[in-house]
């Protein structure tokens, strides 16, 4: 039984990959998997809360896209671990990325 | 109280300048960095409670001997509008001021520790959210690639794994030690040997099971909350640094000197690479001071020395909360 945050990366993945917006019909056709529309539903709208996925209302039904693609959500989470000092709050102190080019250059002399 | 005022007024100037400047740069710190940990967190508690409390006994002065009844007695005022009672005692307007000081002061700094708490707690939420969708968990799922080191599941065992050029790895802690993720990006791991990726992963358990997170918390809070301070500052990093520290012990506990090292220094930017674009806009966490306590281990401290520290600690917290309460 797959759980709901295992549905949300598989469903992320479809919407990554494919171009173009999706139904919960489709995404549960895509998925392949023994899924009711109603938990497609569930974890299409917890994206939307999670702002991942943007719905399109204008159509019936309606239609899902993701807001960035997965090249720009990596960036974003990167940057919230190597950015400014002011909202690194989050992540706890990353292991590397902070040695100065001569500290990293003295350090390599000693090891060699 | 005028003269408890006076000690807890000298005590927040204290607190606040000389002390946080000596202790950032003391060398006690590389020898034994649980014990300037304890100091830090010390003089964070007590530089809060002496910062309110001076103005508040000083303010309460005039209302009765001790803190209770004074206490008691401007409240009973408050409601009564008892002009003549205020002359009686003498109160001045700079009393009134720095009572009303101390309650500004007090309600901000709580409000600002609060705001942090959440705002920290909901930003890791949301990471952690990005992490579960945009990373592969290296236990459990075949899938997981972990190119060179398909040997390594058991050591890496709930890391995550990130699909990304630049050689990072860190913690995001949860509510639990379970709710924890480590992520190690795919920079990392092409560019690591195997023991160095377990030294790595060790290092960020260590700072998730000592609760690092929750020692840097109020240091952030007073940041926030008093921005041009420059010892508010100067904490941070401190105790940031302190983390940082603690955790290379806790790696060297199962894993050698060499292979934590080599791992700083494999992962660190080559010259002119984006990655190191990415990271020169980040505060150094590595300091000459850790590298160097990595490359030559100091001697531990001594136990007189390190008793004696804790003890300042202790007193620092316990004279002023005493002084307050049996006054």
């Amino acid at each position: 039984m797959a759980t709901l945050g295992d549905l949300e990366r598989s469903v992320m993945s479809l919407l990554w990959e494919g171009d173009t917006s999706l139904s919960a019909n489709d995404v549960r056709d895509q998925l392949g998997e023994d899924l009711a529309v109603t938990t497609v539903l569930t974890v299409l709208s917890r994206l939307e809360k999670k702002g991942l996925v943007r719905r399109e209302r204008s159509t019936r039904p309606h239609r899902y896209t993701a807001t960035a693609s997965r090249e720009e959500h990596t960036v974003e989470m990167l940057n919230e671990v190597l950015g400014t000092a002011s909202d690194r709050e989050a992540v706890l102190a990353r292991f590397i990325g902070g040695v100065s080019e001569e500290e990293a250059a003295a350090l390599r002399r000693i090891l060699k | 109280m005028e003269f408890l005022a006076l000690f807890l007024a000298l005590l927040a100037f204290l607190l606040a300048v000389p002390v946080p400047r000596a202790l950032s740069t003391a060398r006690f710190r590389s020898r034994s960095p649980w014990s300037a940990m304890l100091l830090w967190q010390a003089i964070a508690l007590a530089g809060g409670l002496s910062i309110l409390g001076a103005p508040m006994t000083y303010g309460l002065a005039p209302f009765g001997e001790s803190l209770p009844e004074a206490v008691a007695e401007v409240i009973r005022l408050m409601f009564a509008e008892d002009y003549t009672a205020l002359a009686e005692r003498e109160v001045h307007p700079t009393h009134i001021f720095a009572l009303c000081f101390s309650v500004v002061m007090g309600g901000h700094l709580l409000l600002t520790l609060l705001r942090t708490y959440m705002r920290v707690l909901a930003s890791r939420r949301r990471h952690r959210d990005l992490v579960r969708l945009l990373s592969t968990p290296v236990d459990g799922s075949p899938g997981a690639d972990l190119g060179r080191h398909s040997g390594l599941g058991a050591q890496l065992d709930d890391a995550h794994v990130i699909e990304h050029d630049a050689p990072l790895a860190y913690c995001l802690p949860g509510r639990t030690y379970a709710g924890s993720v480590t992520v190690i990006s795919r920079g990392l791991l092409d560019q690591l040997s195997e023991k160095e990726l377990a030294a790595v992963v060790a290092h960020e358990r260590t700072h998730l099971h000592q609760r690092h997170h929750l020692l840097t918390m109020a240091f952030d809070a007073w940041y926030r909350a008093l921005p041009w301070l420059p010892t508010a500052r100067h904490g941070r990093e401190a105790v940031l640094e302190l983390t940082e520290m603690l955790a290379d012990d806790g790696a060297l506990q199962h894993h050698s000197r060499d292979d934590l090292l080599r791992s700083l220094a494999l992962s660190s930017p080559e010259e002119e690479s984006k990655e190191a674009e990415l990271s020169r806009h980040s505060s150094a966490l590595i300091t000459g001071v850790r590298l160097k306590r990595l490359i030559v281990p100091p001697q531990p401290l001594g136990r007189p020395a390190a008793s004696g520290i804790l003890s300042a600690a202790a007193a620092l917290l316990l004279v002023p909360t005493g002084l307050l309460l049996t006054l």
